[in-house]
Parts: C-alpha cells; sequence; structure tokens
C-alpha cells in the first residue's frame, strides 16, 4: 500500500478569491510539519485532504486513494480542527463513543477502542466528565482520541496545541510522536517550537503557496550565513527593528542582546554570525521569498 | 447501534422536553379540558346533503344580505376579513342576485326590500346589517350556473368566501338531523366506532394541529447542533454516508417526537374508559387510527425542518414553518368535519361523531397520508444530499439576515 500523500499541481478558489496555488508536496509517513503564518492557507490545505474543501484542479491522492474518493478518504482519515468542540452535556467516554459510531465501528469493538484511547491520550480518569468540564488540554487530547477512534493512516491536527499551557503542549507534542510511529501526521501551526520538536520534514506556506519544503535540517542549512547577533544600546532599539527583521531579543544591564536577519553583514558594532535556529531559518525563508516580515517590528 | 445513541442525544435537549412539555399542555387544555363529559346525551346534530335547491336557496338569502349591507365576510387563509365593493362590483352583485332570482330591477329592488334589520356590533362600533330568509330562486335554474356565479362572486371578493363552490354544500348544504337520524348516528358511535374509534378521530384532530408545528422546533435545534457546537467537521471527517447519517437522525427524531403524542393516546383512552366505564371499548384504535393520521404529519413537518435548516438555519426553518402551518392548519379551520382532500396534511375532523361524514371521505384520508409520508421521505432525501453537498465543501448553506444575507438591505 502506497503509505504517502501526493499532491500535484492543485489549486484552490473559494469563489473567484484563489486560496492555494499550484501545490507540489509528498507527504510520507511520520510527521510532517505545515508551518506559516494565520492566513496562509494551510487550513485550507489540511480540509482539501481530509475531503472537506473542493479542489479546483490537479491531483490530490492519500495512500493511493484520490481525495474525490470522499467515503474511502474519510475511512482512512482523522482530522482534529483548530477550531472544534464537542456536545458539552456529554461525557468524555460517550462523545468519544459516539464519534466512533459514526465512523462505523461495531460497539463491542467501540468500547475496547474508547478505553484504550483514553487511556492513551490520559484522560480514564475524567471519562465520566461531561465535555464542558474539560480543561482546554484535555478537550484536545479527547480530540486526538476521536481522531484516532478509527485506527486512520492519516491523522491531520490543525494548531493543536494554540492556548495551551506550556505542559499541556509538551504532553501533546509527545502524544503526536507517539501516534505518528506507524501513520502518517500532519501538523499544521504556526508555532515554531511545536514543529522544532516534533518533526522532521515541514513545509513553509504563505499567501496560499509552498514557500519552501525539505527537512527542518535543510531550512536551518538554508539560513546560515544569514542569522547575526549584535550587542546594540537600548536607544538604538527602535532603529534597528526598523531596519532589520529581529528574531530575538535579550535585555542585559546595559545593552540589549539581539539575534537578528540579514543578507549581508550587518552595519552594526559586535555584529557576529551565529548558528541559526529554527526561528531564524523561517523568518530568513519568509524574507528570502520576498513575503513582508515584520520580526521585531511594531 | 446509531439510532439509539441518536435517541439519547435528543433526550437530552432542551428542545425536545420544551416540545413534550408544549405538546401535553395543547392536549390537556384542547382535548382533555374540552371534553369532560359523555356525548351525544340529548343533543341535535346536523348533516350535509347534496339538496342543491337547499344551497342555491341558502347561499341566496346571505347574499342578499351581505349585498344590502355591503360588508361580504371572507376568510382568506383563515383571518377574518369584512370587505367592502365598490359600486361597479356591488351592480355586478346586483346583476346575478336578479339572475339568480329571475327578476328584473323593480322586482329585485321589492326583494331587497324584504330584508330584516340588524344591529350588530363589529368592534365598539354598532353596525347596521340585513338578513333574508326564503329568497326566490328562479324556476330551473341550473346548479353549474349557479356554481359559475358564486365562483365569479368569490373571485370579485378576493377569494376566502363562503360562495367558494368547493365549500357551498359544506356552508349551505347542512340540515339537522331527525331524532332516528340522531339515534342513528348515536347508535354509530356506539357500535360502529365503539366510542373510542369517535374519540380516536376527535383526538387525531387536535393532536394533527400541535403536530404541524411543535416538532419543527426540536428538528431545526438538532439539525443546527453540530455547528452550533463547532462539531460539525468532527462529523463530516466520520465514515458515516450522509444518506445514512441523516435518515437515522431523522428517524430518531420522529420517533423520540412520537413518544409524548403515545401517552397522550394513553391519556385519552383512559379518559374514555373513565366516561364510557362498562361499555365495549375499542382499544386498539386509540393507537392505530391516531398513528396513521399524524405520523405523516410529524414526518412532513420534521423533514421540512431539516431541509430548511441544511439550507438555511434553525431559525428560518422555524419561520417557514409557522407560514406552513398558518397556511395549512388555517385554511381548513372555518370547514372542521369531513372535508378531507386528497392533499391535505392536517386532516380536520373536530368531531367525535358523524362517522358517516369521515367515512365519505375514507379514500382521500388514505391518500393523503400515505402521499406526505412519501413526500416526507422525498424531503428527506433531499436534506441528505444537500448534507453531502455541505460535507464535501460543494455547498455552505444560504443565510438569509444578518452580514452577508440574502435578505440583507443594501446600502
Amino acid at each position: 500500500m502506497d503509505k504517502r500523500i501526493t499532491i500535484q499541481n492543485m489549486n484552490k478558489f473559494y469563489g473567484k478569491k484563489q486560496a492555494l496555488f499550484d501545490i507540489n508536496l509528498t507527504i510520507e509517513q511520520g510527521m510532517f510539519g505545515l508551518l506559516g503564518r494565520n492566513g496562509a492557507g494551510k487550513t485550507t490545505l489540511m480540509k482539501t485532504i481530509a475531503a472537506l474543501h473542493k479542489k479546483k484542479s490537479g491531483e490530490v491522492t492519500v495512500c493511493g486513494v484520490p481525495v474525490e474518493k470522499a467515503k474511502k478518504i474519510r475511512a482512512m482519515t482523522g482530522y482534529l480542527p483548530q477550531d472544534f468542540s464537542m456536545y458539552p452535556n456529554m461525557r468524555t467516554d460517550e462523545a468519544l463513543d459516539y464519534l466512533g459510531a459514526l465512523s462505523g465501528i461495531p460497539a463491542q469493538e467501540r468500547k475496547k477502542r474508547v478505553d484504550l484511547l483514553l487511556e492513551k491520550v490520559n484522560l480514564t480518569e475524567h471519562r465520566r466528565k461531561k465535555v464542558k468540564e474539560l480543561s482546554g488540554g484535555m478537550k484536545r487530547r479527547l480530540g486526538i482520541a476521536q481522531a484516532l477512534i478509527h485506527n486512520p493512516e492519516v491523522i491531520i491536527v490543525d494548531e493543536p496545541t494554540a492556548g495551551l499551557d506550556p505542559e499541556e503542549r509538551i504532553r501533546f507534542r509527545n502524544l503526536l510522536c507517539e501516534i505518528a510511529e506507524d501513520r502518517i501526521v500532519i501538523l499544521s501551526t504556526h508555532i515554531v517550537g511545536d514543529i522544532e520538536s516534533t518533526c522532521e520534514k515541514i513545509a513553509v506556506m504563505d499567501e496560499g503557496r509552498i514557500l519552501w519544503k525539505g527537512t527542518v535540517r535543510e531550512l536551518i542549512q538554508n539560513a546560515s550565513g544569514h542569522i547575526y547577533t549584535a550587542n546594540i544600546e537600548k536607544q538604538y532599539m527602535a532603529q534597528i527593528k526598523k531596519e532589520y527583521i529581529v528574531t530575538g531579543m535579550v535585555a542585559q544591564a546595559d545593552y540589549i542582546t539581539v539575534r537578528l536577519v540579514s543578507d549581508a553583514e550587518p552595519d552594526l558594532p559586535n555584529a557576529v554570525l551565529t548558528e541559526p535556529d529554527l526561528e531564524g531559518a523561517y523568518m530568513y525563508c519568509l524574507h528570502a521569498n520576498g513575503c513582508k516580515v515584520k520580526g521585531g517590528e511594531e | 447501534m446509531l439510532f439509539g445513541l441518536e435517541c439519547r442525544k435528543i433526550f437530552r435537549s432542551a428542545a425536545f422536553w420544551i416540545y413534550c412539555v408544549l405538546s401535553v399542555v395543547f392536549f390537556a387544555t384542547n382535548y382533555i379540558g374540552s371534553y369532560g363529559g359523555p356525548l351525544y346525551d340529548g343533543v341535535e346534530g346536523y348533516k350535509m346533503t347534496e339538496d342543491h335547491d337547499l344551497v342555491m336557496s341558502g347561499a341566496t338569502n346571505v347574499l342578499f344580505g351581505e349585498y344590502a349591507s355591503n360588508k361580504y365576510v371572507c376568510y382568506p387563509f383563515g383571518f377574518y376579513k369584512a370587505v367592502h365593493l365598490k359600486e361597479s362590483d356591488q351592480k355586478r352583485i346586483a346583476d346575478y342576485l336578479m339572475e339568480i332570482t329571475g327578476t328584473d330591477e323593480k322586482g329585485f329592488e321589492g326583494l331587497l326590500g324584504q330584508g330584516t334589520e340588524c344591529h350588530v356590533m363589529a368592534g365598539f362600533q354598532e353596525q347596521l346589517e340585513y338578513m333574508y330568509e326564503d329568497m326566490p330562486v328562479a324556476e330551473g335554474f341550473s346548479y353549474d350556473r349557479f356554481t359559475e356565479i358564486m365562483t365569479d362572486v368569490d373571485n370579485l371578493l378576493g377569494g376566502g368566501s363562503e360562495y367558494d363552490p368547493e365549500k357551498l354544500l359544506y356552508y349551505y348544504g347542512q340540515v339537522p338531523m331527525t331524532e332516528e337520524e340522531c339515534q342513528a348516528e348515536h347508535e354509530a358511535f356506539i357500535k360502529d366506532d365503539r366510542i373510542t374509534g369517535g374519540f380516536a378521530r376527535l383526538f387525531s384532530d387536535y393532536a394533527g394541529i400541535d403536530l404541524a408545528i411543535l416538532p419543527v422546533f426540536p428538528a431545526a435545534f438538532l439539525t443546527a447542533a453540530d455547528r452550533k457546537r463547532r462539531m460539525h467537521e468532527l462529523v463530516y471527517t466520520r465514515n458515516v454516508s450522509s444518506c445514512k447519517l441523516v435518515f437515522t437522525r431523522y428517524a430518531a427524531l420522529v420517533f423520540t417526537m412520537f413518544i409524548p403524542v403515545f401517552f397522550e393516546m394513553i391519556a385519552a383512552l383512559i379518559q374514555a374508559m373513565i366516561q364510557y366505564k362498562g361499555q365495549d371499548l375499542d382499544m386498539g384504535i386509540m393507537f392505530t387510527l391516531p398513528t396513521f393520521w399524524l405520523l405523516p404529519i410529524l414526518m412532513c413537518t420534521t423533514a421540512a425542518g431539516v431541509l430548511i435548516t441544511e439550507i438555511f438555519s434553525a431559525v428560518t426553518a422555524i419561520f417557514a414553518q409557522v407560514v406552513i402551518w398558518f397556511l395549512t392548519v388555517m385554511m381548513s379551520s372555518n370547514m372542521l368535519v369531513g372535508q378531507i382532500g386528497k392533499f391535505t396534511l392536517v386532516c380536520r375532523h373536530n368531531s367525535a361523531g358523524e362517522r358517516a361524514a369521515f367515512l365519505a371521505a375514507q379514500d382521500n384520508f388514505i391518500f393523503s397520508r400515505f402521499f406526505w409520508a412519501a413526500v416526507s421521505l422525498v424531503i428527506i432525501a433531499a436534506a441528505a444530499a444537500v448534507y453531502e453537498a455541505k460535507r464535501e465543501g460543494r455547498f455552505n448553506g444560504f443565510k438569509l439576515f444578518g452580514e452577508g444575507g440574502l435578505l440583507r438591505r443594501q446600502a
């Protein structure tokens, strides 16, 4: 069985407005990160893969099945939207059981899977709680459990860590890595830290286009020679923010140590070429592709 | 089983319990409250005949009275409306009355002078009206020509008048029953209907009015619930087919909303058993006839609620159903017995007796039940198609109100 998602020359319109431009992408087993700003087209792309949106042109196949065959796609895909909830008065296990029933799982098997998944997402002790009583992190974990209930080959998660506290975020990332061992997991996010700690392969999107695709290491290498650190006196910070893309600042006693993106060596005292991190590499990628970047500028 | 899970979901919704409360309140006030004592305790009844002379005479008397007062009572869409005609239209009515009575202008004036003055209250004002009796119909005047004239008069009045040829027999063909006929009617109630048969019709008549409107509330709210709860994308990406999901949810809605009706049937049966203690009652018919009568109404109201909610919104579905309810129920509100057409959704028979009148319309009644049940299934199939289109992102519903709504006034 072909365990890949392939997208070829795919275009998508909302009415007359084009949302995705000539997308070409191959996603293989394991974690795949889709990184981009809000409104970059990540959700549209993922909904198209999940057969929730119709593409205008091009080809999309999920494990060899064209997305036009919606019923088959639904059977092999688990989807966790960014903005979701469940019936608030349902118990946690009931909500999972109901969605399992909608996936056509027989009652006996459903019971086993509900128990197993609640255990996996660490919600067993909260199974009798109503959905409305769960915290944001618990709801997200329940969301992942529902996406896994029918044991799909592909899991698509959209901005899953938005609004979670650091502990829940780490727990959620680890959970995603666990479930990606034997399936494709697409993680869409604008949070670089999520990608950094979970994905090896990524694509960077902006304004409906794929700007870059490859491994995290390659993206970082790509930015090599363009990330600098410099110690700047506080009164010059406003000027620096106007002239450069600032990706990080650490306040010292008399000055600020800044990390910034620059095509050439910046005309700053103490400017030192430094090893890029993923955040800087991502900002450089946007900058190199002509996107308007507001790194540090207010 | 998905059906069971959907039923459980409905039992947990406030909309369902509000529906139950309203259904029981309507039943208690309209049915139980109205029939506290036994029927046929010496009350005289009326029967409908096809006596064309009687009909022509009755309608002519009334038309004389309304012409003389220039006040024609109509019920367009079931609502009272007093129509006042302009001079040229009054002249046409006068010409028709002369043709019917076979008189010239002088003779007509003479007949017009025979009216009895009566003062009636219209709101807070007293009005002078005229009543006529025994106005002559010309010798050999044909009923066909009479109905032609009545059709034109009804059109002149804007419809909904008592001169509508389809309603002429109902309004003017009624005669008091003789004592023997009353006795026969009573016997039919006791022996043929075995009492509960009559009450089953009466119960169905009342319950049908409620079921033509109340089910739209749970249907609309529960259909819109997935989107309102931001759960629709979790459901859309499931393996279940749209057809299976929509039909199962529909079946669960119809099943659960029939439960209070079922308990009302039991209550109506108990009431009949108390009132007619010791008599031979037909227990089964109190369940079979109302089920056959009411289920298509419930199915249709629910299906329409689901489809309109899928296409537009829950609010639009409720608004549309209220309009349909007024049109279907109020239009038949002044013809309450035996007037069941082939395509009547809310059949009316506001009487525990008059079995013969009901039986006369039995073929239409049976046809209408199957017809509306079939229509309901077609509607729900359409709802499944709309659901699938929304699921695949081909259709996102029409918005009527609010920002970007189709009915939003352009600035």
